[in-house]
């Protein structure tokens, strides 16, 4: 291994492969184990809307939505660098 | 009260007018995008765009959207209700993983090693011609029956677009189901042969002959821009149908939280909970399945090719970085959006029973009846029209990808070595006609089951190549006999589970038979959980093959690398350090 000599881009390029495995881990656990928890041999009279969407899907799924959407813009343009792709 | 069929104004003469619209525009967008790569290097141009996408045409062309999103997908929302927002959940991080885990990495390699497609790709980074050409023949294979699907789903909209001929849909009962019991003894031998040979409406071959020249035609003449932009101007159109028809539709509905109890009132209350609403007691997303949709949706949007081979063009990092922020953005718009226009058909349509897939088209129509000025159908036209767009632009990008395979992979690699620009175009040509042709051919007497084999393929792509294309990217100790474990690794688990399905499948309907018999009692009875149809794979421990074809593929391709020899230190160098060329400093120029 020679960390000094390796390519800027494939340095810059693993660390955000990470970061973004890592936030699909997050949110595939979050909104799987909401969703399955609250969304499933639940009684149906429980029920309650939020802004028209079953309880357990806006907070299971349109919620985490948002939050990605803006999850990956902050990642896009503070995180990720950019490189020459022709080094 | 909902609304019966009959009510819902006849499409007319309003959608064959906007597919008209589509296709006119297609070849405009052909000519337009031979004109942008006239006076490029013709490999470059042709099959890569001379690497030249910007973030809007990247964004929005590098995805899994094709005429499922608004047929296919919509009709799973209708069909089982809210559940479906689960199974398509991952894709609210998608444009994330899309372009963040390899984009940026693959896109230098392909750079580096001067590469048109993915199987060159991987061939010069292992240093290995068998790399590159199993990988070819898989992505052959893969993309085959994904293209053939699509081929069979634009003749079938072409044929639904002719007055009289219904709604649009994609459903495979449509046009298979009457056909083939036609022939009969008393028939002519000439008769005969045609209801053998085409069985299907006359109208369906005229929609496949006129949907198979245009696409071809225009990929032909602009190539891969041509293949882009046409994949531009449909998400875009899309954008605004979805737009459109959910500002109407829900509305019209009462409002979401209405259209769902409504919905709960005409079904039951599954339609609002997992597993999903379903009459034949199958469920249809367990919490296996839903965990695994969340693997299949985001490990085939980035090894998926025809995916990867839009990354290899981008113009630069900027432009995957506002890539990412755009497609998240248009995801938002799109797909929840359909959830809630599904949701409010539920209560305003009569049940549609297995024509479920002809939900958007219906609704389209019931929301722009009233529309000023006759202009609701031609407005109706121009939404439905926006699936038959994305069904071309994924056929265009098919057959580019297939070509560009038989062209560089095959003919330049092991046919003709020095071949010429004047030879490979002609290559070129006679690969995407013998690509057109086989799709037609193949269609002819279409298979049924298509739809679930684009999915099986999909994710058989991704549990193929994803372990390869990491250990390309990023590890300096992977081999080529590695990359070839992992790819037949994969390959072969995810092929073997999905066999045992079907044989699983053909024993539950044939349970009097021995042999039957014999493989119930080692595969034990039908789960009753997934997907409805023969094409259901085996889940062991309940979740979808992708995750053990992945996890075979990843040991294999690592553990092989590691018992194999190491690759040289030369190939190493070129692909992961810096290059240091000796500098010559004279001694008599100025220092600055």
């Amino acid at each position: 291994m020679s960390g000094s000599n390796e390519l800027p881009l494939l340095k810059s390029a693993r660390r955000e492969a990470v970061g973004a495995l890592l936030i699909w881990l997050l949110v595939t656990i979050y909104s799987v184990g909401y969703c399955c928890a609250y969304g499933y041999n639940r009684d149906p009279k429980t029920l309650t809307f939020i802004l028209g969407f079953p309880d357990w899907i806006f907070w299971g799924i349109v919620v985490p939505w948002g939050g990605s959407t803006i999850i990956s813009a902050v990642f896009a343009f503070c995180l990720m660098k950019d490189d020459d792709l022709d080094s | 009260m909902l609304i019966a069929v009959a009510e819902i104004p006849s499409p007319g003469y309003s959608v064959l007018a906007a597919l008209l619209i589509f296709i006119a525009a297609s070849v405009w967008l052909g000519a337009m995008a031979q004109k942008a790569m006239e006076k490029q290097d013709f490999m470059q141009g042709f099959f890569l765009g001379n690497r030249g996408l910007g973030a809007w045409t990247l964004a929005l062309t590098a995805t899994v959207q094709s005429g499922g999103t608004f047929m296919g997908f919509p009709s799973l929302v209708y069909s089982f209700g809210w559940i479906v927002a689960v199974w398509i959940g991952s894709y609210m991080v998608v444009p994330l993983t899309g372009f963040a885990i390899v984009g940026k990495r693959l896109a230098q390699l392909s750079r580096q090693t001067n590469a048109v497609t993915v199987p060159d790709l991987l061939r010069e980074r292992f240093g290995d011609s068998r790399v590159g050409l199993l990988a070819s023949l898989m992505i052959m294979f893969f993309l085959s029956f994904t293209m053939f699907a699509q081929f069979k789903a634009g003749a079938t909209i072409m044929k639904h677009a002719w007055p009289g001929s219904g709604i649009m849909a994609l459903s495979e009962d449509y046009d298979a189901a009457p056909a083939r019991d036609g022939v009969t003894k008393t028939e002519g031998a000439a008769k005969s042969f045609l209801k053998t040979w085409f069985p299907l409406d006359p109208k369906y071959y005229m929609g496949l002959a006129i949907f198979s020249i245009t696409v071809v035609g225009y990929t032909l003449i602009g190539g891969f821009m041509a293949s882009v932009w046409t994949d531009l101007f449909q998400s875009v159109m899309m954008v605004i149908g979805v737009m459109l028809l959910v500002c109407l539709a829900v509305p019209m509905a009462g409002g979401l939280e209405q259209a769902s109890k409504a919905a709960i009132t005409a079904t039951s209350t599954d339609i609002a909970f997992g597993p999903g609403y379903s009459t034949s007691g199958r469920e249809f997303l367990t919490p296996g399945l839903a965990l695994s949709m969340f693997f299949v949706w985001v490990f085939a949007g980035f090894a998926s090719p025809a995916s990867m081979v839009r990354v290899m063009a981008a113009q630069n990092t900027e432009v995957m970085r506002k890539s990412i922020v755009l497609l998240s953005c248009y995801n938002c718009l799109i797909y929840i959006p359909l959830i809630m226009t599904c949701i409010a058909a539920r209560s305003l349509l009569e049940p549609l029973g297995k024509q479920s897939d002809e939900v958007i088209p219906r609704m389209a129509l019931l929301v722009t009846k009233d529309f000023p000025l006759q202009t609701g159908p031609f407005v109706s036209g121009l939404i439905m029209a926006a699936p038959f767009g994305a069904i071309m632009a994924s056929v265009s990008c098919f057959v580019l990808v297939i070509a560009s395979g038989m062209v560089e992979d095959i003919y330049a690699k092991f046919i003709n070595r020095n071949a010429t620009e004047a030879q490979l175009r002609r290559a070129t040509t006679i690969s995407m006609i013998a690509v057109g042709t086989i799709g037609v051919l193949a269609n002819l007497n279409p298979p049924e089951y298509l739809q679930a084999l684009v999915v099986l393929s999909g994710s058989a792509g991704a549990a193929t190549f994803i372990a390869p294309v990491m250990m390309a990217c990023y590890w300096r100790r992977a081999t080529a006999t590695g990359a070839l474990a992992g790819m037949l690794g994969g390959f072969l688990v995810y092929f073997g589970i999905y066999s045992c399905g079907w044989a699983q499948n053909w024993a539950t309907a044939n349970s009097s038979l021995d042999l039957a018999k014999q493989i119930l009692a080692i595969l034990g009875p039908d789960p009753k959980i997934g997907p409805s149809g023969l094409f259901r794979p085996y889940y062991i421990l309940g979740v979808d093959p992708i995750i053990w074809g992945l996890l075979a593929s990843i040991v294999g391709g690592i553990g092989v690398s590691l018992i194999s020899r190491p690759p040289s230190p030369e190939l190493v160098k070129r692909f992961f350090e810096i290059r240091t060329s000796p500098i010559s400093i004279k001694n008599d120029e100025p220092s600055h």
